[in-house]
């Protein structure tokens, strides 16, 4: 064996391997990427502000030192005691609530006097956000153990009953698959677009059409047209496949049909701009995973927003697949018209902006 | 009957930064004709073609094609004219077919694609995937794409560079046959045999400037070429019997210039009957390598690798 030989081939894929801008960014870059964002999110755990709401129908000392001691680890938000707690949380869009019955305290009482009774408390969560669920039942159900404890010693007498929000046939998978639509529209369209433009661009195409009479305004709109049809392909098969497959409940609506136009337009933009800063076709891989990323994983994709920190939630909200998922969301799923409404306007606007911008700096003559 | 002009350029600055690619150049293009511009990488030709095909525009200096100022170019004048720019490459995953379609279908004016292809000599890649094609078929269907409107006028920025010289040949005879049917031709290109080959007349452009104009024969009288005899196994003992112009180079060889192709049988007739002996002899020709060694001061590959 010819060790020179091997040191020389060793040598030669380090050069093409570190000269190669693509393969770098996946195998140093990317790990990093993810290292920073998933350590960012995990690392910031103690600082999750997880919102519950407490509706108080007992009113007494008792009660109000118990929803004390919960907001030791959670934010308590209040439901007022006059109104029907579960129409209060269907109405105002609640996701996490527990209703304190009438005589809380009188219970209590009664059982350090020797009674044997259970007090119910009523815990309502909505099952498509599992991983905050799962918080706050921990929160809540270590909160009971204590005062058992304090109570009586040993016996379960707080305890919780748990109830789903919305409606019985909700799943994660209803939660996720939105936000799968979401981020194929995203990469499809925003990689399609700086490939599409960085290559052209450098294998002389744009200029050669620059010199046909087809404008670039034809070009541009004939590629949005494109990339709308593929959008809806893989919405419509994500859909087939989530109904067929998963049984999803899917409600098609023109909400769908506007945030997948909006999403299309606005990530194609975003594309643009960016391709106009990638000089070389094997930097368009790196600029458009530098993108479409941090967005995958910080928007609300994967996991509800409230398992990340405060900041991280911040960022989230000025990242337009945010608005995506959340619109995709409240109208396949939800059935929430406002919600959808609202972020149907935020992702229609995103895209009208980055879609003028990406539209004036798509040059293909001086 | 006096041909028009195509494409007429006075003048013509072009600065990129406070560089200046194009300083001051001025050429006209007859219709029919075939009208090079040569000289080494960097030397303004892609400039100037681009700026003449619409895609860049000039600092100053005036441009008209066919009559039309460059600032007021319509869409009538885009229908007229053909491009291959440099160092093209086309959509790799459609056939030849339909990448001649493709382009076809931005036009308003349009010539049948199978003729094209016929022309192109394509037949038997029409229906191969541009990617999986050879160098030199991409640069036909290039060239064929230019076609696709039946340009008055064809626009092609340096349509040999990288290829093998039968790839080149198949591209020259493509560019020939437009010739042949009355095309004008705006050909750019750093292979002086290729203009040699090919065009009516030419352009020698070095540092951003024209430094002479021509068609062939007159760059040569203008420009110091000559012919040359030159002679193997002479004895160059004897040099004085050949003339006072007789030179003998590195390898003992003798050249003796010929100012008048005419002259070259007078020498012939005088070695025969002077009894002249030689194992060899090569006529050679001028050419644009030398007219460029004569402007410039310097040779074509000189100043590539310096650049």
């Amino acid at each position: 064996m010819r060790s020179t030989a091997i040191i020389t081939d060793f040598l030669a894929n380090l050069r093409m391997w570190y000269r190669s801008k693509g393969t770098v960014f996946w195998s140093i870059a990317f790990p990093i990427l993810l290292m920073l964002i998933f350590g960012a999110i995990y690392q910031g755990q103690s600082d999750l502000t997880i919102s519950l709401y407490v509706q108080d129908l007992d009113g007494s000392e008792i009660s109000a030192q118990f929803i004390s001691s919960l907001g030791e680890q959670l934010k308590i938000e209040d439901i007022p005691a006059d109104v029907d707690g579960d129409e209060y949380i269907s109405e105002n869009n609640i996701r996490a609530a527990l209703i304190i019955p009438e005589d809380f305290g009188e219970a209590i009482y009664r059982v350090q006097q020797g009674s044997n009774e259970s007090i119910s408390l009523s815990l309502s969560l909505d099952p498509t956000r599992e991983s905050i669920n799962g918080i706050i039942r921990g929160v809540v159900g270590g909160t009971l153990h204590g005062w058992n404890n304090e109570i009586t010693g040993s016996r379960d007498v707080l305890i919780y009953q748990e109830k789903s929000i919305a409606a019985e046939e909700f799943k994660f998978i209803d939660f996720f698959m939105p936000a799968v639509v979401g981020i194929t529209v995203m990469t499809s369209t925003t990689y399609g677009t700086i490939f599409r433009n960085t290559k052209y661009r450098k294998w002389g195409i744009l200029r050669k059409l620059s010199t046909t009479p087809f404008t670039r305004w034809e070009y541009l709109i004939s590629k949005m047209l494109f990339m709308t049809f593929v959008s809806f392909v893989s919405t419509f098969l994500i859909i087939l496949v989530g109904v067929l497959v998963w049984d999803i409940s899917v409600t098609i609506d023109v909400y769908l049909f506007v945030i997948v136009v909006s999403a299309a337009f606005a990530f194609s933009g975003m594309g643009m701009i960016i391709s106009r800063f990638v000089k070389e076709e094997e930097t368009a891989d790196s600029a458009a995973g530098a993108i479409t990323f941090p967005q995958m994983f910080l928007a609300g994709t994967f996991f509800p927003l409230e398992v990340m920190p405060s900041y991280l939630r911040s960022f989230a909200r000025v990242l337009p697949l945010y608005y995506v998922n959340e619109g995709l969301r409240d109208a396949m799923i939800y059935q929430d018209s406002s919600g959808a409404l609202f972020n149907t306007a935020v992702i229609f606007s995103i895209a009208a902006v980055f879609f003028v911008i990406g539209a004036l700096v798509t040059k293909w003559t001086e | 009957m006096k041909k028009k002009d195509v494409i007429k350029v006075e003048g013509l600055i072009k600065r990129y930064n406070g560089i200046t690619a194009l300083d001051g150049i001025s050429f006209k293009v007859k219709e029919g004709e075939i009208f090079s511009m040569v000289g080494p990488n960097g030397a303004g030709k892609t400039t100037t073609v681009e700026i003449c095909e619409g895609i860049k525009k000039p600092t100053s200096g005036t441009i008209q094609l066919f009559g039309e100022e460059f600032s007021t170019r319509s869409k009538g004048t885009r229908e007229k004219i053909g491009v291959l720019p440099q160092e093209f490459r086309s959509f790799e995953r459609l056939t030849v077919r339909e990448t001649l379609k493709y382009y076809s279908s931005l036009y308003k004016r349009k010539r049948d694609i199978d003729e094209i292809i016929s022309l192109m000599d394509l037949e038997d890649k029409k229906n191969e995937l541009y990617m999986n094609l050879s160098g030199g078929l991409k640069q036909r269907v290039g060239v064929g794409m230019a076609l696709v409107n039946d340009p008055e006028l064809v626009f092609l920025d340096e349509p040999t560079t990288g290829l093998d010289p039968r790839a080149r040949r198949g591209v020259w005879n493509a560019i020939k046959s437009l010739k042949e049917e009355g095309k004008t031709i705006f050909l750019t290109t750093h292979y002086m045999e290729e203009a040699e080959y090919l065009a009516d007349r030419v352009a020698i452009v070095h540092k951003g400037r024209i430094v002479g104009q021509g068609s062939l024969s007159e760059l040569i009288s203008d420009h110091g070429g000559h012919y040359s005899v030159v002679l193997r196994g002479f004895d160059i003992s004897n040099i004085e019997i050949l003339g006072e112009e007789a030179s003998v180079d590195s390898e003992q060889n003798v050249s003796i210039p010929v100012h008048d192709p005419k002259g070259i049988s007078n020498i012939l007739s005088k070695f025969m009957q002077e009894g002249v002996k030689f194992e060899s002899m090569e006529v050679k020709r001028a050419n644009l390598e030398e007219v460029f060694m004569t402007l410039t001061g310097t040779s074509i590959e000189e100043e590539e690798a310096a650049a």
